[in-house]
């Protein structure tokens, strides 16, 4: 059975910070009567925006993690994921980027298209997602949406079309000029929300005509009906111009522009017209899976309720009644008391509540047809896990996930933050597989793990606001690696005599470096020199020693250890001798297989005006690393450079400042390479220093 | 000088190198600089402030020939500045990859991993748009590198330059520059399907600017095997061997 899904929406909305981005989702959902009084970002009423239900998001007037809402208009059903503007949570944005069909692309009627509109429109891109655009501040001094729409054709290469014109900007912005009806669109009442249909003023009529040619003209490369029509002149209905451009939009050959301004309540409606007449319904978008059984293989979904389920856990939250599980169905229903399987770690589940959500507030349903957003209650899973009917095994995102690279040592203030520092690890680390956290058993130091230094940031300020929990931080630190270099020989006995039982045990073999494995162990002893029953204890020994290397107490990566001989006493050898003498065999042999240190190296990608790309080409260069190379791309130019991250904190703000502002960059784990000799020496240096203090 | 410990392991002729030794893997790659065989006379084939040009039609193997060419360069220490107005960095960078994997071959991945670390910093990649691509924008950008002791290039391998379009104006510039900077440039020549060639060999189109070049190198595909011809700039005396590009690997192999 096909459902009809054409009258649902899954969107986003997608914008760099201070575009106005939260402010126009809290109208759409004033307008759609989701909720009925409109609170500002920075929360003057003590209120906030309604999407920015996290504390930290309210006061830095930005959306961290992003919260799904429902919505209806004109009977179509819209849910809105909200997605963070900053370039920095990755994973929140891939995921969000993940689960919606279409988008709201949101620019700044005065900043127009800035660096970071840049980047949410190739994350756009890259999941190809289709999108209008909508200009909002039309009411500020300096606003002009042409040059916008100018800006959207030359730096981001849109075919960008106006769908309005706008009544009066800046102080006079009155409303907009419909382009496909051809009517004056004018907004009353205290929060705009009556919508007044008038003649087009007499002074824009010439330039609202020249536009919907420009419209007509743009739409009619995807409608033969539309070309012909305005080739003989006849009547072009709506109907026919909003087919042509929604197929050029879902091609993502088109881009229709929308403008107002949302805090003074101008146009946000008709943009709403917009995302139902324009933005595909999920039937229409190709959502693909992988099956874990034949190697990750792609496989395409049907958004069918009757085939079995694929769904995605893309957010968690923990609420008053327990976790709250955002899921999108791909496939499939998710019924009250269904059965699903979490395909990451096989565990079968019973569907208990399922839930609607709007921001804080919830719904209860029955269940989730294939296409919806909604939320379940009470199933255990960390974010990005996906849902399957029992029998297949498809994941909707690759189980890779890399190591985290950076680690801070994090200490409660008072016994009161000790008990909510646990509860936000606890559930920071289940929403975000990157994210890690430990006790370290020497120092007895909290160590949380993350991909970056403003990924631990941002957990560290989540933990004070969300959770109360007030803590210090140590200074951040690189997780470097040890690996050895060449073949050493062990020949090692270990043996203790001091009353009791004794202990005996002796170990012969090498250590020698591999490049595809973290630790292999090979038995060679063929006689039983060492007794069967005690090779494991052996290996659990060696296996050990791994987990920190004897001199700079780094985990140990890329050894291969072979015995192939030992000795044994029948009645003083024991499974604890064994290890203790495979340790004394590593730390024996280690040394003398010449170890190095490893580090963290970050593809770190640089965008920047061409004029400042000198000045960042000679930041990067004083930074140890490497420059790949340099991308012309116009009006913006592309740095590709690697990076050791021990070298990369405070970058942004060097950053920052040596380009008035205009540059921005995105960094990611790449590989780990060897520490140059010099550096080593320093790091060791440290590593003495840090022991010193501890003791 | 080779060693005969050392020796190379041939497989149909192609060249893969076969010990660990990195000192080793750099006089190999030297002595088996694939264009030598053709008649040229020194390692860089091109002089100081010289031009040399690759032709061939589209997808025979020019970028795959002057990758080889810009490998070698790394391997002596010599850096490369690759300017391509047709692809991103990444594709660029692949090629490198994709190539180094196939000379390096024998070699466990580790070990490769371990000589391109060595080797990369001795390569620049600069993509231009072709609209937007002009002789003072390159030298605005090289000059950047220099004067900052980030890269200074001994060789350009300029990869997509139109030539009709491009005109006699663009690459006395770029002559002119290689002068300056003491460097030699390489250019990547598309020659037209259906375009005849001129009486010496050289396309019609190409005719206007062959004066500027030193030294110029045809790839030519005749049914399975690409023939690389010297047109241009050998020494007379020399004995020139036929060279092929493998269309499998696109790695040069001596000729039949």
């Amino acid at each position: 059975m096909k459902i009809d899904d054409q009258k649902i929406r899954n969107i986003g909305i997608s914008a760099h910070i201070d575009s106005g981005k939260t402010t126009l989702t809290e109208r759409i959902l004033f307008y759609t009567k989701r909720i009925h009084a409109i609170h500002d970002v920075k929360g003057k009423d003590g209120v906030g925006a309604t999407m920015d239900s996290m504390e930290l998001e309210k006061e830095r007037g930005i959306t961290i993690a992003s919260a799904a809402t429902y919505c209806e208009w004109n009977g179509y059903e819209i849910n809105i994921i909200d997605t963070p503007g900053h370039v920095d949570f990755t994973i929140e944005v891939e995921r969000s980027l993940r689960v919606l069909d279409g988008a709201i692309l949101v620019l700044c009627a005065v900043g127009g298209v800035q660096s970071q509109s840049i980047t949410v429109d190739q994350q756009m891109k890259r999941y190809k997602v289709p999108c209008i655009a909508f200009i909002n501040k039309c009411d500020r001094s300096g606003a002009n949406p042409f040059r916008v729409i100018g800006q959207l054709k030359t730096k981001l290469g849109h075919n960008a079309v106006a769908m309005q014109i706008p009544i009066g900007l800046e102080n006079e912005a009155e409303g907009v000029v419909d382009l496909v009806n051809m009517k004056a669109l004018y907004f009353d009442g205290d929060n705009g929300e009556k919508v007044r249909t008038e003649e087009i003023p007499q002074n824009l009529l010439e330039e609202a005509k020249a536009k919907r040619e420009e419209l007509i003209d743009a739409a009619s490369l995807f409608s033969d009906e539309l070309t012909e029509a305005s080739l003989e002149e006849k009547e072009i209905t709506p109907q026919m111009l909003y087919t042509a451009v929604r197929k050029g939009t879902l091609k993502r050959e088109i881009t229709p522009v929308y403008m107002g301004s949302a805090y003074k309540n101008k146009a946000v409606q008709p943009m709403l017209d917009g995302v139902t007449y324009l933005l595909p319904c999920p039937s229409e978008v190709e959502n693909i899976a992988l099956d874990m059984e034949k190697n990750e293989e792609q496989v395409i979904l049907e958004n069918d309720p009757d085939k079995p389920i694929v769904a995605l856990a893309f957010k968690l939250e923990d609420g008053k009644y327990g976790q709250l599980t955002y899921i999108r169905v791909y496939q499939g229903t998710v019924a009250k008391g269904s059965t699903i399987v979490n395909v990451r770690s096989g565990k079968k589940v019973k569907v208990g509540r399922v839930v609607r959500m709007h921001a804080d507030q919830m719904e209860e349903v029955e269940y989730l047809h294939s296409g919806y957003i909604g939320a379940l209650f009470g199933i255990e899973c960390s974010s990005g896990d996906t849902f399957v009917s029992p029998g297949i095994n498809l994941s909707l995102t690759s189980m890779y996930v890399p190591k985290p690279v950076i680690s801070l040592a994090i200490a409660p203030k008072d016994n009161k933050s000790q008990m909510s520092m646990s509860k936000a690890l606890n559930r920071f680390s289940k929403e975000d597989p990157t994210f890690k956290t430990f006790v370290d058993p020497e120092t007895n130091e909290t160590i949380i793990e993350g991909m970056g230094e403003l990924h631990l940031d941002i957990y560290v300020e989540r933990m004070r606001r969300e959770y109360g929990a007030d803590v210090t931080t140590g200074n951040p630190r690189v997780a470097y690696r040890e690996t050895i270099t060449q073949r050493a020989d062990f020949n090692y006995t270990h043996r203790k005599q001091t009353g009791g039982a004794g202990q005996f045990g002796r170990i012969a073999g090498y250590l020698e470096p591999i490049s595809d494995a973290e630790f292999v162990f090979e038995n060679k002893i063929f006689g039983g020199s060492i007794p069967t029953q005690y090779i494991s204890a052996c290996e659990k020994g060696f296996k050990q020693s791994m987990e920190k290397g004897p001199k700079l107490e780094f985990p140990i990566t890329g050894v291969k250890v072979v015995i192939n001989d030992g000795a044994s006493h029948a009645v003083d050898s024991s499974d604890m001798a064994f290890q203790a003498a495979a340790r004394g065999a590593f730390r024996d042999a280690y040394l003398r297989a010449k170890p190095v240190i490893h580090e963290p190296i970050m593809k770190v990608v640089v965008e920047t005006p061409p004029e400042f790309q000198g000045p960042v080409m000679g930041l990067l260069n004083q930074r140890r690393g490497m420059i790949v190379g340099s991308q012309d791309e116009g009006v913006m130019c592309v740095i590709e450079s690697q990076m050791p991250l021990a070298e990369m904190f405070g970058f942004s703000t060097v950053l920052r400042s040596s380009t008035q502002g205009k540059a921005q960059f995105t960094m990611e784990f790449a590989y780990y390479r060897q520490v140059p000799q010099s550096i080593a020496e320093k790091i060791a240096l440290e590593v003495a220093a840090n022991k010193k203090s501890a003791a | 000088m080779l060693k005969n410990n050392f020796a190379l392991r041939r497989e149909e002729n192609i060249i893969h190198l076969t010990y660990k030794d990195i000192v080793m893997l750099k006089k190999e790659i030297i002595y088996r600089n694939p264009l030598l065989n053709l008649g040229y006379e020194h390692e860089d084939i091109l002089p100081n402030g010289g031009l040399g040009a690759v032709l061939a039609h589209a997808g025979v193997g020019k970028t795959a020939l002057l990758v080889q060419l810009a490998l070698n360069m790394m391997i002596r220490e010599e850096s490369v500045m690759h300017v391509s107005l047709q692809d991103a960095v990444s594709k660029v960078d692949l090629w490198y990859h994709e190539l180094f994997h196939n000379i390096a071959g024998n070699f466990s991945e580790a070990e490769i991993k371990e000589y391109w670390d060595k080797i990369q910093p001795y390569r620049f990649i600069m993509t231009f748009r072709v609209e937007s691509f002009s002789v003072p924008t390159l030298e605005e950008r090289l000059t950047d590198l220099m004067q900052q002791n980030i890269f200074k290039p001994h060789t350009v391998i300029i990869d997509g330059l139109k030539f009709d379009e491009a005109g006699r104006g663009q690459l006395v510039l770029l002559k002119e520059l290689a002068k300056k900077y003491a460097m030699r440039i390489w250019f990547t020549v598309h020659e037209h399907l259906n375009e005849k060639p001129a009486e010496n060999g050289l396309p019609v189109s190409f005719q206007h600017v062959t004066d500027l070049f030193d030294v110029i190198v045809q790839l030519e595909a005749k049914g399975e095997d690409v023939y690389i011809k010297a047109l241009k700039g050998k020494s007379s005396n020399a004995k020139p061997q036929t060279l092929l590009l493998d269309p499998a690997t696109m790695l040069i192999k001596d000729g039949k």
